[in-house]
């Protein structure tokens, strides 16, 4: 058994292709008529951009314009005078052949953009190197092995898939690839998930470990390879593989549908996003929406503030990706225990307990908070933005916060600037405080979402990552349990819209707990949200009822989640 | 020569497919169009000069342009960035 990095989930049984690396011969041979050979360039250049084009073309249409893109950037890259220039002054210069010059040209640029410390500037050397050698094969007439006729039932192996290889693949005979380089956010992983082709990357060595016609096994989300697997083992990755095609079918189906109990209650089902390119995948799980957006990357990994105009331009975007659905954004939420130099803050001796989030936004109200408000309150007016309120232990800080938000949308309509005039302001409800004081908050925020993760840490003391006392961290222990029906009951008596944001939304045995107690909206990973609907929709809340109580009465955890996973298994 | 400054607000910086945009709305200009970020000045007609001034999101750069239509170029160039180049 192997272990590589999952790249695109699922199970790939079939036989090994290995695809060598094409076989070029380049030497520094002397020319005698550069000019000739400057046409001999141009010529190849030109057929190899004519293939590019076609496999762009071909993708676009077998899987998507985005996934085309990759080789239009190819294109954009093959005709920069850059390159084309420097090639033909060296053929001129040093009266060398194409393919040398071809070759120290490229791998010029290829080690400048790997020697860059940006993740997507460094898989642009895998680019160069993929057009250097295009452009060679077809100068020497090389012929690739021609992965779109590949019998059924194959499983490439690799050194590293290039785009344009990964883009000749044809799902209908390749069941799987293994590739020995390569990582989750490369083209060939990128474009693997995108033709739904399970791959495991980043097995060191393995074109060695095996032979063409071995059969293989991977299972593409564990990152797990087995070759020739004996009759017991294959026959389990058949039924693994069966099971996993079939709960995508059956997950599908929720595709489209209103998450509705048996008993009739509407909940909505939405998603935590970090990142405004997060959208896409929300809108692929059909989310309804987003109950989280998490605004601490726009002030992440960057040397000096965001601007507003920064600001605005990626909750706007978001917005309106999200056309009309609900899109709670949560302002910063960071302080000692993160690392941004710019901020000016000391390193708290107690982060949990520390200098963040809203007590810190409320002191530094100036430079800090009005810009993110202003642009929040700025995107409002392109979709249906709410602004959530981290880590409050006090109705004074919600109040404080309102106050400033009330002050901006004065400023904005003295200036004519459009925003939401109607837009809710609500909190996170993930401190022991807040959970106690619910009933105050209630009448004053216009929503709750619960954010079990801190909330379980706050109200345990336990700090999850902590391995000597990571096992006492449960939501179903019956302090929290306490504290979320509490808050939730809250929320409900006063008439406000209460929603999770925490990982419990999606845990199979809290849901029909969370549903019993009256929660309005479950927000999570974007990849739960179909699984989820298919449980919420299967549930009644008035059955659930019992099970809630039942749940409610015990006084260990254990016993908690012992009735849970029973009942779920039923 | 005409030049003027711009920040650049696409969150991934001038990555290829912004870069990619940049470089084919100055290509029809006959003026030579180049990007100067800190010290280091790319031709904005090159993809690869883009990416490998590493433009990050919210720096600022000056478009610097000379020749026949640099005024228009000028305008061009700016107009793009705006626009959100492709993003």
């Amino acid at each position: 058994m192997y272990k590589g990095t999952s790249a695109s989930a699922g199970i790939g049984i079939g036989k090994v292709v290995k695809i060598e690396e094409v076989e070029l011969v380049v030497h520094a041979n002397h020319v005698s008529d550069p000019a000739a050979e400057i046409e001999r360039f141009k010529g190849a250049l030109s057929q190899t951009m004519e293939d590019t084009q076609r496999l762009a073309d071909d993708l676009a249409k077998r899987v998507g314009e985005k996934e085309a893109e990759i080789m239009q950037g190819h294109l954009m890259l093959m005709s920069d005078p850059m390159i084309t220039g420097e090639i033909e002054s060296t053929i001129t210069r040093d009266s060398i052949c194409c393919d040398y010059a071809i070759e120290t040209v490229f791998n010029l640029y290829a080690d400048m953009f790997a020697a860059m410390d940006d993740e997507l500037m460094q898989q642009r050397a895998t680019d160069m190197k993929d057009i250097k050698v295009r452009i060679q094969s077809v100068l020497q007439g090389a012929k690739a092995v021609d992965i779109s006729s590949l019998p059924a039932g194959s499983v490439i192996i690799a050194k590293d898939l290039t785009p344009s290889m990964t883009a000749g693949i044809n799902p209908a005979n390749v069941t799987g690839i293994v590739t020995e380089l390569g990582g989750k956010t490369s083209h060939s992983a990128i474009l693997a998930r995108a033709l739904e082709i399970p791959a495991v990357v980043a097995l060191t060595d393995f074109m060695s470990k095996v032979s063409d016609g071995d059969s293989i096994v991977l299972d593409g989300a564990t990152g797990e390879v087995i070759v020739n697997a004996d009759e017991a083992v294959l026959k389990e990755y058949t039924a693994k593989k069966e099971k996993f095609l079939e709960e995508k079918r059956e997950l599908q189906k929720y595709i489209g549908k209103p998450t509705i109990t048996k008993d009739d209650v509407h909940v909505e089902l939405v998603a935590n996003i970090g990142r405004p390119e997060d959208v896409e995948k929300v809108l692929e799980y059909d989310g309804e929406g987003v109950g989280l957006f998490r605004t601490e990357f726009l002030f992440m990994d960057r040397d000096s503030m965001p601007t507003e105009e920064e600001q605005f331009e990626a909750y706007k975007k978001v917005a309106v990706a999200l056309s009309g659905k609900p899109v709670i954004i949560r302002t910063l939420d960071i302080g000692g225990d993160k690392e941004i130099p710019y901020m000016g803050l000391q390193k708290d001796e107690n982060p949990f307990l520390g200098y963040r989030a809203i007590r810190f936004c409320l002191d530094r109200k100036d430079d800090v908070y009005r810009p993110q408000l202003r642009a929040l309150l700025r995107a409002s007016a392109f979709g249906n933005i709410k602004i959530m309120i981290p880590l409050v232990i006090s109705i004074d800080e919600y109040r404080e916060a309102k106050a400033l938000i009330e002050e901006i949308k004065l400023e904005l309509q003295e200036k004519n600037i459009t925003y939401n005039k109607e837009i809710q302001v609500g909190i996170m409800v993930e401190t022991a405080a807040a959970s106690l004081i619910a009933d105050i908050f209630a009448k004053e925020a216009d929503f709750f979402s619960i954010g079990t993760n801190d909330l379980t840490q706050y109200t345990l003391c336990v700090d999850r990552g902590n391995d000597k006392i990571s096992h006492l961290y449960s939501t179903f222990n019956p302090a929290v349990l306490r504290s979320i029906k509490r808050i939730i009951t809250c929320a409900r008596e006063a008439g406000i819209m209460v929603g999770m944001c925490g990982e419990a939304a999606s845990d199979p045995m809290m849901i029909p707990l969370l549903l019993a107690f009256g929660l309005n909206e479950f927000s999570m990973s974007a990849s739960a949200i179909l699984s989820s609907r298919k449980m919420i929709t299967n549930y009644s809340t008035e059955e659930l009822q019992a099970v809630a109580d039942k749940a409610l009465s015990f006084a260990t955890t254990k016993e908690v989640e012992d009735y849970m996973r029973e009942f779920i298994s039923q | 020569m005409v030049n003027d400054k711009i920040v650049i607000r696409n969150l991934a910086g001038l990555h290829l497919k912004p870069a990619g945009i940049l470089c084919q709305a100055a290509m029809p200009y006959k003026s030579m169009i180049s990007l100067r970020i800190g010290h280091r000045t790319v031709n904005a007609k090159s993809v690869l000069g883009l990416l490998g001034a590493c433009v990050k999101c919210g720096d600022e750069v000056e478009f610097i342009c000379e020749g026949v239509d640099e005024q228009e170029a000028l305008s061009a160039m700016l107009k793009v960035v705006k626009d959100g180049l492709g993003e």
